[in-house]
């Protein structure tokens, strides 16, 4: 179908635990892409990071698979107050799946539970917010895959991991996809 | 087929080129090669798709361990899936055999992405 990009701009990434539902989940502070339905696959191909901190901080980001989702589910809708976030077609004459994928960076009730199981991986993306520019990009026929929309295989998150030794801090940030 | 083995490569580039960066200690713990992502410093390196379980992995530049291949796909699988196919009953699925499964509505995963654990779906 058509590619899109999921941007966050000038985002408090509050640290949270992995293996644990994130805390403050009504505060913006994730990006989690989530397929619209039981036969949805998304192909996540671009994650881009820049730092906005004012002061050295460890941004421990990780790109991992969800494995309780959020409550309730397909958490809050992105707002344009801060922080500003979007999510739209690459191609402006491009055409929406179907089932839309569900992306979001707050929950009304329940955040996420960002894996911690040893048999999943997470994708390391930790940099230094005072400064720091981090951009991972798929090769085609390499992405990271998003099958269906249950937990582990359908949700993935990025968010700041203080299990990896993250701290709270400013950044904005992309995930661009391709949803079939 | 691809034309050659690195046409398969992704990219990440980590820059700090105008920030303090990481610290060994901080570096370490991502995994990344501490000479590389401290002050000033800018990382550039490939990153490859998992067949088996769907996943982009970093690949360590200063890495001299060899990485895992697997001859039924003939490409490279991430760490993980190269332990958990040595385990007893270890049965061969790439992530388009288990999107198919799960994507006809029969079965889901009650496992993980390098453990899956396939299930029928509840009528």
């Amino acid at each position: 179908m058509a590619k899109r990009v999921f941007s966050t701009q000038n985002m408090s990434w509050i640290a949270s635990a992995s293996g644990a539902a994130i805390t403050s989940p009504t505060t913006p502070q994730w990006m989690a892409v989530k397929g619209g339905n039981a036969t949805a696959i998304i192909d996540i191909l671009e994650i881009l990071i820049s730092g906005l901190a004012s002061a050295s901080t460890l941004g421990g980001f990780i790109f991992s698979r969800v494995t309780t989702l959020e409550a309730a589910a397909g958490g809050a809708a992105l707002t344009t107050s801060a922080p500003k976030a979007s999510d739209g077609l690459m191609n402006p004459s491009g055409q929406a799946v179907t089932n839309p994928v569900v992306v979001f960076n707050a929950a009304s009730t329940t955040g996420p539970t960002p894996s911690n199981v040893i048999t999943n991986a997470d994708l390391n993306l930790g940099l230094n917010m005072f400064g720091g520019i981090l951009r991972w990009n798929a090769a085609p026929t390499q992405q990271w895959w998003i099958v269906g929309n249950t937990t582990t295989t359908g949700e993935s998150i990025l968010y700041n991991c203080s299990t990896a030794g993250g701290a709270t801090g400013l950044a904005s940030a992309h995930i661009m996809y391709e949803p079939y | 087929m691809p034309f050659l083995k690195t046409s398969n490569d992704g990219e990440i580039s980590i820059d700090h080129s105008a920030s303090p960066g990481l610290t060994p200690e901080q570096a370490r713990r991502f995994g990344y090669p501490a000479e590389l992502v401290g002050e000033g410093k800018r990382m550039t390196a490939p990153t490859l798709g998992c067949p088996h379980c769907g996943s982009a992995v970093i690949l360590n530049p200063m890495r001299t361990r060899e990485r895992a291949h697997c001859y039924a796909c003939n490409k490279y699988i991430c760490d993980i899936c190269d332990a958990v196919r040595h385990e007893p009953g270890y049965v061969h699925r790439t992530i388009e055999d288990i999107a198919a499964l799960m994507t006809s509505g029969k079965w889901r995963n009650a496992g993980s992405m390098s453990k899956p654990v396939l299930v029928p779906m509840e009528d």
